[in-house]
């Protein structure tokens, strides 16, 4: 649920918003995504008005409302504020004496903005597009190699943590460890660690470590999207791995579908070396080369030759 | 077979859910085989991970429901509903 006060305390800084009246009407829910300015509405045209929307109001509704005649002015804007409105905003100009009445009335929170309708409107809709955005937990660690965003699953015990803290080692970057908060952001997953634990690991045998502290600031970073999965699972004899990568195999999060890998650990393979591996073929199939694929277009090109050259003779 | 249990359970430790108690809950729950997971203000953890149960930041009275799945899930909500019980050993 995300409230009103929510918004005001998060970006009220960065947006320039200062509470005029309402203040009581703070806690009330925000229910969608959607910013409105009432030009229509304001002219008395309510028909399909959604009402649990922000409200802006701009140079042109107050001046509109200002040659309003005082009754109808009053009318209007009682009808557009309903129960359900969480609150208005005024951009800098004096916003009428009817406007703040029935804000404090209704106990709907009225703020005062320094910028243009205009960019609050985008401002505005950007942060709550985002708030509302999907979102998942999930366990594993995340971790960015070569620009490829990274997360590594796995029972608890596998070693992500300790394959993570080899790969900072070698200068990628960490983001989360064991809990990784996914947003999605118009077709793309942005993950990122909770606030509270940021940039802490936990290694068996050693405790909590800070990474940013141990490895630089170089070596962290607080979010990234999501490009591949790779679950690290104990070796099982019996189990037939990928032996070639021709088939790509993929996970859905979010209703986005996500390269999947498995990979097998035992003493001797170096998960290390391997992860960096998957990220860089991974770069090499965005760069459009996937090196299976080629070789495989390569040998049936050499077999069809033969062919050939038999048919021939 | 796999049994699944949830079960309310309430903080009773002074400082809330810290680090001693939460290096507690995953040390019982080592030898246990079954998935051990903590759900509190619509967020779930695996509660073999010290880090995960930490991120909750529990205070003390909060409520918590603990789920459990496994072959062993009678004996691990047990221990756990004691531990939770008895402060994890800090009183």
């Amino acid at each position: 649920m995300y409230l009103v006060q929510n918004l005001y305390e998060q970006h009220g800084k960065d947006l320039g918003l200062e509470i005029i009246a309402g203040r009581k009407g703070l806690s009330r829910r925000i229910q969608k995504a959607e910013v409105h300015r009432p030009g229509l509405s304001l002219a008395g045209f309510l028909k399909k008005f959604a009402s649990a929307r922000l409200l802006i109001f701009g140079r042109n509704e107050i001046d509109y409302l200002r040659q309003l005649d005082e009754k109808v002015r009053f009318e209007r804007l009682q009808s557009i504020l309903t129960p359900s409105t969480p609150a208005v905003i005024v951009t800098h100009f004096r916003p009428p004496k009817e406007l703040l009445q029935i804000c404090e009335g209704k106990s709907i929170p009225l703020f005062r903005a320094k910028s243009t309708a205009t960019s609050l409107l985008s401002r505005i809709t950007f942060l709550l597009l985002e708030e509302f955005s999907p979102g998942i937990t999930l366990h594993g660690t995340l971790v960015e190699l070569f620009g490829v965003g990274v997360l590594i699953q796995g029972e608890s015990s596998v070693g992500k943590s300790e394959a993570a803290l080899g790969l900072i080692e070698r200068g990628h970057r960490f983001v989360s460890d064991d809990v990784v908060r996914l947003k999605k952001k118009e077709n793309h997953l942005i993950g990122s660690g909770p606030e509270l634990t940021r940039h802490l690991m936990e290694i068996r045998g050693i405790g909590i470590i800070n990474v940013a502290h141990l490895y630089g600031a170089v070596c962290v970073r607080p979010d990234k999207q999501l490009d591949i999965v790779i679950k690290l699972e104990e070796w099982d004899d019996q189990h037939f791995y990928d032996r070639v990568g021709l088939d790509e195999k993929f996970i859905d999060i979010l209703g986005s579908s996500v390269p999947y890998h498995v990979l097998p650990v035992k003493p001797g393979r170096d998960v290390v070396l391997l992860v960096e591996t998957i990220a860089l073929n991974h770069r090499l199939k965005d760069m459009g080369y996937n090196s299976a694929k080629e070789f495989n277009a390569k040998l049936l090109d050499t077999i069809a030759q033969k062919q050939r050259k038999r048919t021939i003779k | 077979m796999a049994v699944k249990l949830t079960c309310k359970v309430k903080v009773k430790n002074q400082l809330g859910l810290h680090t001693r108690p939460a290096a507690a809950i995953v040390k019982m729950l080592q030898p246990l085989k079954s998935s051990v997971y903590f759900t509190y203000k619509s967020e779930t953890i695996n509660a073999r991970s010290i880090m995960s149960i930490l991120m909750l930041a529990a205070r003390k009275n909060s409520q918590i429901v603990v789920s459990v799945e496994g072959e062993d899930a009678e004996a691990a909500m047990r221990i756990m509903v004691r531990a939770f019980e008895e402060q994890f050993g800090e009183k």
